[in-house]
């Protein structure tokens, strides 16, 4: 239905001129109705209302718009009186009635308004109360009943006479379907869009807190609800199910409040609410990942403003940490890209891999603390490319390519040099190959040699080994043989064996089948000194192998662990004096396998190591960020200088307060920075 | 034998041996890198004279180019030659 005012011009005179109000208003009243119930209207009588209404307006002897308000006011009033009690007497289908009638109200108020344009602009606007009347009152006019809008009267009307004597019975209701909606049954989703809609709808006139309204009656009582929910669901699927289980479950009910949030989608922040209680209550490395679909669900649909104050709330989410706690969250996800590039991750395809480490990328930008993530996740990789278990090294470097797209070049480098160690390493074994090839006397290394060189640097790996350890007999040839053609390719440098992270294959030529063990270097020197004698005692072990007591004991272990060695006394405890003998019957469902140490595994102190590591790592980083700015400002306010700091390292951690007035003190100590002599709270820079 | 090494993966790091910690010229350890470098190793290179003086490639070369009449080690002020 357009409206076009101008139409009627060449009809009739815009003059004032007296004009009937009961005449003309039973003519309006029948239109009216017809618009507020979405009948059929004709052009001609739209438009001849539309001009009723401009020349009661403008009538003579007295303008009539404020009678004619008023009548219209009563109208509306009847109007929504009747429908509320037709909703009333529906009993069961209160929200399918109401969500009809509303559709049709809302949309016949629109028209309404359309039609009572000239009243809304002319006789409403001059007369209502500007802001300052309002906030310092003002005389004359009723300051309970200030004049609305024909459309914000008819949807004030609609949430007087409609939504608030129905509010309790309708909030039930709604309530009830979401519920029904979590636990699976298909509720009717329309309806409870529409009836949540027309909470906010009602007030669009608003300038203030336009969604005052729908939270107060809506929002408070449905997310406590969903707390309530969510924390019951949590800890019930906690006991019943594994973590995968959880995971799914999990999932789907974000889902669906996705749906119902949408609808309001200021609202987006709240689910943090939610996410939250599930952090608390599960603990689990794979509640952070939720946040990584819901994210990913709705990143599709949202706009940018919505991602904004979506994003806040995942950081939060993300970061979460129980109060005097470590954060998990940098530690969770390094070990989530370790799975998912090991080579054992489920048969997955490289492209799924691909997929899915580029949605981690998502969460991993809300990371707070991406130092610490850099520090697990290099050392990690350090394990999977030494012990060959990478998925593949394409993989692998475009993970890296990712992490540097998302922090930067600085944070990647020492991980891109590791990569590249790897490739320098076959090419160098190559090398070594023909070296040995061409020598003047034919060389036999007696096994098949292969080596990593690592740059000492790069590398997050202790240098200084647990154990001393004289290399068995057999390996001596290839390491001299190395060393020899290392030094004649590089001078001025210098190779440190890393035995404890060698790892070999042996034959075993004793049993049933030829199986074969890899096994680590300790072990393998272990198992060789059998060679030599049915029998060997731990004293000739640790002459053998210039061990200390504590590797060597944790090496037979293993080796006892898998029931090829016997130790003969029967004992638990290893002593000084046991003799240990292989089992000749040793048997194995492969004929190749692997024995485990808990070398590979993380132990405790090296995630203790690997946190302290960080922490020193920060100290020299804000150190060095203050220097930067105080040698750029010379001289600086504390509280400014603190805020610098924080800014330069919001990138890479969120530093802490006190670690920075710390290393201002150290700065202090080491004179790179004197406290102002003019001012308490300043710092300058010593040149 | 009754068991044989079939394979053996050996593991080693790599670092500079000088006869000092640090170069003469940029004070920055040899295991570390140049003022100019980001990152130490390969790229950034040491090197000896025949006199035994060893330095970062970068700084050493540095130091030649700005040397009008002579090149000399920084050090002992002998001639400086690369050593082979």
């Amino acid at each position: 239905m357009e409206v076009l005012p101008g139409n009627e011009s060449c009809t009739m005179s815009l003059k004032p001129r007296v004009v009937d109000f009961d005449e003309t208003w039973n003519k309006l009243l029948t239109t009216i109705k017809a618009v507020v119930m979405l009948d059929y209207v004709e052009r001609a009588t739209w438009n001849d209302r539309f001009s009723d209404i401009y020349a009661l307006c403008v009538a003579y002897p007295e303008p009539l718009g404020e009678r004619l308000y008023t009548e219209t006011k009563v109208f509306l009033e009847n109007h929504v009186r009747q429908l509320y009690k037709k909703v009333l007497e529906s009993e069961e289908k209160v929200l399918v009635m109401y969500h009809r009638y509303w559709e049709e109200y809302s949309k016949g108020a629109d028209y309404m308004d359309c039609l009572y344009r000239y009243l809304n602009t002319q006789f409403i606007k001059k007369n209502k109360l500007t802001e300052a009347d309002l906030q310092y009152g003002y005389g004359g006019v009723d300051m309970n009943e200030p004049l609305m809008e024909i459309g914000e009267l008819a949807l004030d009307m609609w949430k007087k006479l409609m939504i608030e004597p129905l509010q309790a019975v309708l909030i039930r209701m709604l309530l009830n379907e979401i519920k029904n909606d979590r636990c699976g049954e298909n509720p009717n989703q329309k309806v409870i869009h529409g009836v949540i809609n027309s909470f906010v709808h009602v007030e669009q006139y608003k300038k203030k807190f336009p969604l005052k309204f729908y939270q107060e009656i809506f929002e408070g009582p449905f997310l406590l609800k969903t707390g309530e929910y969510y924390k019951q669901e949590a800890s019930n699927l906690l006991q019943e199910s594994n973590c995968s289980q959880y995971m799914e479950k999990v999932r789907y009910g974000e889902t669906n409040i996705r749906q119902t949030f949408i609808i309001i989608p200021h609202r987006i922040q709240h689910i943090k609410t939610i996410s939250s209680s599930h952090t608390q209550s599960s603990k689990t490395a794979f509640s952070h990942f939720i946040c990584l679909c819901l994210y990913h669900s709705i990143s599709i649909s949202l706009s940018l403003s919505l991602s904004l104050s979506l994003s806040q709330a995942l950081t939060s989410v993300v970061n979460f940490r129980e109060p005097k706690s470590i954060c998990k969250a940098p530690e969770l996800l390094a070990k989530y890209c370790d799975n998912l590039l090991k080579k054992s991750a489920k048969g997955m395809t490289e492209n799924e891999v691909e997929d899915k480490l580029t949605s981690f990328i998502t969460v991993f930008k809300y990371i707070d603390d991406k130092d610490i993530f850099q520090k697990f996740y290099a050392r990690m990789l350090a394990k999977r490319l030494i012990h060959g278990l990478s998925l593949s090294m394409d993989s692998e470097e475009a993970m890296i390519n990712k992490l540097k797209q998302a922090c930067g070049y600085e944070f990647t480098s020492k991980l891109h040099r590791m990569y590249t160690d790897m490739s320098v390493s076959a090419d160098l074994n190559n090398k070594f190959n023909n070296f040995i090839k061409t020598q003047e006397t034919v060389v036999d290394l007696g096994i098949s040699f292969q080596i990593y060189v690592l740059q000492a640097g790069a590398w997050p790996l202790t240098h200084v080994p647990s154990s001393t350890f004289a290399i068995p007999q057999e390996l001596e040839k290839s390491v001299q043989m190395f060393e020899l053609f290392y030094n004649q390719h590089f001078s001025g440098r210098k190779l440190t064996w890393l035995h404890y992270l060698c790892t070999g294959e042996v034959k075993m030529n004793y049993l049933s089948k030829p199986y074969v063990a890899m096994v680590t270097t300790y072990q393998m020197a272990v198992l060789l000194a059998f060679n030599n004698s049915q029998t060997v005692t731990y004293k000739e072990l640790q002459d053998g192998t210039q061990m200390n007591e504590k590797e060597l004991q944790k090496t037979i272990k293993s080796l006892m662990d898998v029931k090829m060695l016997n130790h003969d006394s029967q004992k638990e405890e290893i002593e000084a004096e046991s003799t240990f003998s292989l089992n000749m019957s040793f048997t194995s469902k492969r004929t190749k396998f692997k024995i485990t140490t808990s070398m590979q595994k993380d132990t405790p102190q090296e995630i203790e190591q690997t946190r302290s590591a960080v922490d020193e790592d920060r100290k020299m980083y804000l150190q060095a960020a203050i220097v930067r700015i105080m040698k750029a400002r010379k001289v600086l306010r504390h509280n400014a200088l603190i805020q610098e700091v924080i800014n330069q390292s919001k990138a890479r951690f969120n530093p802490s307060i006190s670690m920075i007035k710390k290393c201002i003190e150290v700065l202090i100590d080491k004179q790179y920075i004197e406290r102002s002599q003019t001012s308490a709270d300043e710092y300058s820079y010593v040149a | 034998m009754k068991v044989k090494i079939w394979q053996w993966s050996g593991v080693a790091s790599w670092s500079w041996v000088a006869n000092d910690d640090n170069c003469g010229i940029c004070r920055m350890p040899f295991n570390g890198c140049c003022p100019d470098c980001k990152v130490p190793g390969d790229d950034c290179p040491l090197v000896w004279g025949q006199c035994s003086h060893c330095f970062h490639m970068h700084c050493i070369l540095k130091w030649l180019n700005s040397q009008q009449v002579q090149q000399q080690c920084p050090m002992c002020r002998q001639e400086w030659k690369f050593k082979e």
